[in-house]
């Protein structure tokens, strides 16, 4: 009886947990998809006047550069890492490596916006640029993906590196035909993981990469975007305005949809992991 | 060539840090040689007067973080119990997908969900002047940070080893019993990790809470009066940053902020960090 | 892998400066109240002269005025007058237009205004914003606690409110309950309250979110165009744009559109009164 009653009560408090995922998704989907197919299809933010804005393509493309850049700069940095943890570093530069990784994972993304607005848009006069955006969000994901890759590459076994060294392998052809061939399903997910926060940051490139409007594909990497999360932001505040808040719920939804891809992409690959 | 991308990217990361915290500290030292520590006492922040007192701000971030883990320590707790204690094993990573779907919608689509939602509900049925308030913000951001303690927990959880469990069962411990004396306090390191985690991410919490927190520098009076807009340091960075003009002030106290923020954040996470090494290096 | 990565940057590179080398993209920032002006205007006039693309964002005057003296923008919008820090941080390099002219509304919730609150005294007003006077019914209203909205301290319509009502730019606002930023935000909170008090231009007001007339007795002057062009409306104000004397001559051609009578039709559209 006993047990049945704090079985029953830890049930009881954890409901939240249960329902709030499921809850907050259908509201979300409730309200965003009637939106989603005219927001989507109709006008271009050139056309369209402030609160009267349609068509969340270069919102979309905003966001997706923003991130690839992101990716593309970071990717290169946490791998060139990961080797140095790997194969250059003793113990001391190890632990004061992933030291540095875990302060940085703590330090909140707006103070990233903070630096960013300070060294890239002031110093180095870059403006509010895409480029700076690109900038800001490769160094927020920098430690999750080299965790994940140093993570990736203690998980080979120790025997099949020491074969390889056996065989008289240098370095490179033991990163090219050992290492990347065993761990590039982890590495790849940790990228994918990387991917879908920096699609879903908002605040650190709302004053340093992003405006309003008047973006369909910028100029240059010194121009600043439109993102779908900056949108979002703007539009959830124009509460009389119904029709922005329609879109803000579509453009909630989009959001969703490409971080929960990315996301689901990153399980697949961890099961193939698993199973291979 | 191999050596040199490796040498460069462990620098660059160590050059990341070095940068960020440098030019924080430089762009607020006016800010800090103006005033001392002063500021830090007080609640009066008005840009144009030259009064930027911080307490407003550090208290309002506090408050809402404390809101949030209060509601989301037991029922994060409680969730990572049932899904590795009492469900079994398929629920289990039905919950888990559950809270990684939580953790991963953005933070600006909890902002809003917090403005039209969570507002017009606070405001109806408390008979509130405005639903924007601390207590507002504490609830958004115990759902952000939700799957943190319970992803956290369940992993600590997991990771008592059957051996102690049997143990546990063979001395005819009850359920509850075994629950309170041997698992809980087992998994506790990890567990405490995952709240350290929480808190660090409630007080660095942006957009959501610009939203919602009612943007008012005025400490809660009386002190426990969540009901009223406050403000954060959060939002007060991402309300202001845009009209401050580099070099005065107002960017000093602004850079100010952000400082104080990623010296909070740092230590909560060092404090984590410590205590999750500590595990390894126990564990067989 | 990394040599991929590289050639990937550089097509996104590429592909973007590859756009038209002889396109300009300007920036406008700041006020909010004069963006619906200025980001209509930008999308006619890209359509005259597709080589000419003009983003807009919002942040209020303060922002606008910041990113002049910043160079982060090459328009700046602003509805409220440059004060003297601000100038003497411009230093007299650049130049102010007055495209339109508006008034800053005293706006109150439906519910107020049918509950028969269709005037206030600036003294009134004041009290109501120095916390003197904290219900509607000693203003012969409903029995309700007023809702009293204030804005960040930067933002052009604070600046002016304050001015007239409370006799300085920078008055503090004791009575204030909650603080908002755009036009937009305060809006949508008059909107959805129904004992609220607030300042916003008079083209954001709708039939949710009524002016009420300020003034003594039968003397009180309601927010409309009309009583700005007669200069009888107590709270009205110039909005201008910004541009800085060595920027883009694009700049400038485009503020000459504003003025043009097609730019002052758009004006008129919008709800403000032309200049010219």
């Amino acid at each position: 009886m006993n047990e049945r009653c704090a079985k029953t009560l830890t049930i009881m408090l954890a409901l939240p947990a249960l329902l709030l995922p499921a809850a907050c998704l259908l509201y979300i989907l409730f309200k965003g998809i009637p939106a989603l197919d005219w927001a989507m299809l109709s006008g271009s933010s050139q056309d369209a006047a402030f609160g009267s804005i349609s068509a969340l393509w270069p919102q979309i493309t905003g966001s997706l550069l923003l991130m690839l850049g992101a990716c593309l700069l970071a990717a290169p940095v946490a791998l060139g890492g990961t080797l140095f943890y790997a194969l250059a570093a003793n113990i001391r530069q190890r632990k004061a490596l992933l030291g540095i990784m875990h302060l940085l994972v703590g330090i909140p993304p707006i103070v990233y916006g903070l630096c960013g607005l300070i060294v890239l848009v002031h110093m180095l006069h870059w403006g509010i640029s895409l480029l700076t955006g690109m900038v800001i969000l490769a160094v927020i994901i920098l430690p999750m993906l080299l965790m994940n890759s140093v993570n990736a590459i203690k998980r080979i076994p120790s025997e099949k590196t020491a074969a390889a060294r056996a065989l008289g392998l240098s370095n490179g052809q033991l990163i090219r035909r050992v290492w990347l061939p065993a761990a590039w399903p982890a590495l790849m997910t940790g990228l994918l993981l990387g991917m879908a926060r920096a699609l879903s940051e908002t605040a650190p490139i709302l004053f340093t990469a992003t405006v309003f409007s008047g973006v369909s594909w910028p100029d240059s990497l010194f121009s600043p975007v439109t993102s779908l999360q900056t949108h979002l932001f703007y539009l959830a505040q124009e509460g009389a305005n119904a029709e922005a808040v329609d879109i803000a719920w579509a453009s909630a939804v989009i959001l969703i949809i490409l971080v929960t891809a990315l996301s689901f992409g990153a399980s697949a690959l961890r099961n193939i992991r698993m199973n291979g | 060539m191999l050596n040199l991308w490796m040498r460069t990217s462990a620098l660059i990361s160590l050059l990341v840090v070095v940068v960020m915290l440098g030019f924080l500290l430089q762009q607020s030292w006016p800010y800090w040689q103006h005033d001392g520590l002063n500021p830090l006492l007080s609640g009066d922040w008005y840009p144009y007067e030259h009064l930027f007192g911080l307490a407003a701000a550090i208290i309002g971030s506090f408050w809402a973080a404390l809101i949030a883990l209060a509601i989301a320590i037991p029922t994060g707790l409680a969730a990572a119990v049932m899904s590795t204690e009492i469900l079994p094993g398929p629920w289990r990573s039905l919950m888990r997908s559950g809270m990684e779907l939580l953790a991963g919608i953005p933070s600006v689509v909890y902002g809003l969900l917090g403005l039209w939602i969570l507002l017009p509900l606070l405001q109806s049925n408390l008979h509130l002047l405005t639903g924007h308030n601390l207590l507002a913000a504490g609830l958004l951001l115990s759902v952000m940070v939700l799957p943190t303690i319970m992803v956290m927990t369940q992993d600590a959880l997991c990771e008592v080893s059957s051996h102690q469990r049997d143990t546990a069962a063979s001395l005819g411990m009850g359920w509850s019993a075994r629950l309170w004396r041997v698992l809980l306090p087992q998994a506790w390191p990890g567990i405490r990790s995952g709240i350290l985690l929480a808190l660090g991410r409630a007080l660095g919490e942006t957009m959501a809470v610009m939203l919602v927190v009612g943007s008012m520098d005025r400490i809660p009076d009386p002190w426990y009066n969540l009901l009223a807009p406050a403000q954060t340091l959060t939002s007060r960075i991402g309300r202001e940053i845009g009209e401050s003009a580099f070099g005065s002030m107002h960017f000093s106290a602004l850079m100010a902020c952000g400082l104080l923020l990623a010296l909070i954040t740092i230590t909560i996470s060092m404090l984590a960090h410590i205590r999750s090494d500590k595990i390894s290096v126990n564990r067989p | 892998m990394q040599r991929i990565s590289y050639f990937i940057l550089a097509a996104v590179f590429l592909g973007a400066q590859a756009h038209d080398a002889a396109a300009v993209t300007l920036h406008a920032a700041g006020s909010t109240t004069v963006l619906p002006v200025v980001s209509t205007a930008a999308a006619a006039y890209h359509r005259q002269h597709p080589d000419v693309t003009i983003t807009v964002s919002g942040g209020g005057s303060g922002v606008g005025i910041a990113s002049m003296i910043q160079h982060t923008a090459d328009i700046g919008m602003a509805s409220r007058e440059i004060d003297a820090e601000e100038a003497a941080k411009l230093n007299g390099k650049v130049d102010v237009l007055t495209i339109a002219k508006d008034a800053v509304a005293v706006v109150v919730s439906k519910a107020v205004y049918v509950g028969g609150v269709h005037q206030l005294s600036l003294r009134q007003i004041a009290d109501i914003y120095r916390g003197k006077i904290k219900n509607w019914e000693t203003l012969g209203g409903p029995d309700a606690q007023i809702l009293v909205i204030d804005k960040e301290a930067s933002r052009g319509t604070r600046h002016v409110f304050a001015e007239a009502v409370l006799g300085d730019a920078h008055a503090r606002a004791p009575g204030a309950s909650v603080i908002s930023g755009s036009n937009n935000e305060e809006q949508a909170l008059v909107a959805h309250s129904d004992q609220a008090i607030g300042m916003l231009s008079n083209a954001w007001l709708n039939d949710d979110v009524r002016g009420i007339a300020v003034g003594e007795g039968n003397k009180a002057i309601f927010p409309d165009i009309g009583h700005v062009r007669d200069s009888s409306y107590p709270i009205s104000r110039s909005l201008h744009i910004l541009l800085s004397k060595k920027g883009p001559p694009e700049a400038r051609e485009f503020a000459n559109f504003l003025l043009s009578p097609q730019g002052q039709a758009i004006v008129k559209k919008s709800g403000y009164l032309p200049v010219r």
